[in-house]
């Protein structure tokens, strides 16, 4: 069954190409691209909050409202963990990742009852172009594993029927960094 | 007795006219601190300002709609103006949400007014107040020390079954503060949050409507009751405004009796 990928980037690209359910799943990029959007609070515009923040948040509703409409069993919202570990000179894009991911619970309480299960995968910021030399570091010790990792199969994982008991959660996938 | 520890300090509480806001500007004008209700309506600011002063403080009420930048920037340049300074920022004010069903919620209707007051207001706070911030934070030890509070929720961890919409918006307020937090950190200036389950006037007519909610609340809080809007709630934002937490940034500190404890 095909799974609904939203969202831009490359991120979104490698999960549409390698996610595949078989249940009927939407899988939701946040739409954060941090290469073009570096921003210390103090030269934070109006319009930059509108462009990095709120745009991308109303998304965010939106593509949830769209796939709880097209009757999605298994609903996965991919983030950075900036939003997690904060991020210096990327408030408001910090602020739309832990949005979007407690967004996540919530959704997770309001359609438990009909079998809608909604989690959150947090990746690596590199994922979303964030600088974590500008941003500061995830967490205070390295990373664990030292292989690159690839979300699609925690993704297939989550929207899979295997998965019909996990909701609500965040499953973070950065190779042991953020624990 | 009042140890007076933020004697010569100018915080500025937005939301202020009720409420938590309330309970934090009389508890840090107790304290010594020069006090600016910060509210939407003078109505609501004035008499607050008035009870304080006949507390022995100092406060004033400036009004300001906290969703406009334009309104938050006035109303520190009229409290710079006034008192020569800003020591700390606490943005309290929010619109609180509706229950909704989240797969029928409509933006401008049920996400704008939190987004709004929670999420872009926090950054038009901090954004305001940050130059001040900075020059307070480089006075020597025990006259400054540049502080930003911002007052989330338990839900902004958790989630919500009844107000699905209002857990992001008061999550970004977390996210907001980690971020400073990094970004500040080389002025010495310290942001944290507060995570309150106090009780408000909406929340104390909440208890008058349906007894069974209070009945609820207290008896999944280890502790029993909710808290103190002054002694329980404002003591907390003394303590993150005051030099004993000067140390500590980033952090969310959830005061809800023991009610969540996720963290």
């Amino acid at each position: 069954m095909s799974v609904k990928v939203s969202g831009k980037g490359a991120l979104a690209q490698v999960l549409r190409d390698g996610v595949h359910s078989d249940t009927r799943s939407a899988v939701i990029v946040v739409d954060l691209d941090g290469e073009n959007s570096i921003t210390s609070l103090a030269k934070l515009t109006d319009p930059h909050i509108d462009e990095i923040y709120e745009q991308p948040m109303q998304r965010v509703i939106t593509a949830l409202q769209e796939a709880h409409s097209t009757n999605c069993e298994r609903i996965v919202v991919v983030v950075p963990t900036t939003g997690m570990s904060g991020g210096a000179c990327y408030a408001p894009q910090a602020a739309l990742a832990e949005s979007a991911r407690i967004l996540v619970k919530s959704a997770a309480r309001q359609w438990g009852a009909s079998g809608i299960t909604v989690n959150a995968v947090a990746v690596e910021p590199h994922w979303f172009s964030i600088d974590t030399s500008i941003s500061g570091a995830v967490a205070i010790a390295p990373r664990s594993l030292a292989d690159d990792v690839s979300p699609v199969g925690i993704v297939t994982w989550l929207c899979s029927e295997a998965a019909r008991d996990i909701t609500g959660q965040t499953i973070v996938c950065d190779g042991g960094l953020w624990m | 007795m009042n140890a007076r520890r933020l004697e010569n300090r100018v915080a500025v509480v937005t939301g202020a006219g009720q409420g938590v806001g309330e309970g934090i500007a009389r508890r840090l004008a107790q304290e010594g601190a020069t006090v600016v209700v910060a509210a939407r309506r003078a109505e609501t600011g004035e008499p607050v300002v008035e009870s304080i002063r006949s507390a022995g403080g100092q406060a004033v009420c400036i009004v300001t709609d906290v969703s406009v930048s334009e309104s938050v920037d006035a109303c520190v340049a009229d409290t710079v103006q006034q008192f020569g300074r800003l020591d700390i920022m606490v943005h309290n004010a929010f619109m609180g949400g509706i229950p909704h069903k989240l797969e029928k919620a409509q933006i401008d209707k049920h996400w704008t007014p939190m987004s709004r007051t929670g999420v872009w207001a926090s950054l038009f706070c901090a954004r305001a107040a940050m130059p001040h911030l900075i020059a307070s934070s480089a006075c020597p030890k025990g006259e400054g020390g540049g502080r930003l509070i911002l007052i989330t929720s338990p839900s902004g961890v958790e989630g919500s079954a009844n107000i699905p919409l209002y857990s992001p918006a008061k999550a970004a307020q977390r996210a907001i503060a980690k971020s400073l937090a990094r970004e500040w950190g080389e002025f010495g200036i310290t942001v944290n949050c507060i995570g309150p389950v106090a009780g408000s006037p909406a929340l104390l007519t909440a208890f008058d409507r349906n007894p069974a909610l209070q009945q609820a609340i207290e008896a999944r809080t280890p502790l029993g009751r909710v808290g103190d809007i002054t002694d329980d709630i404002g003591s907390v934002a003394l303590f993150l405004a005051s030099d004993d937490s000067s140390f500590v940034t980033g952090q969310t500190i959830i005061c809800d009796g023991g009610s969540f404890l996720g963290l």
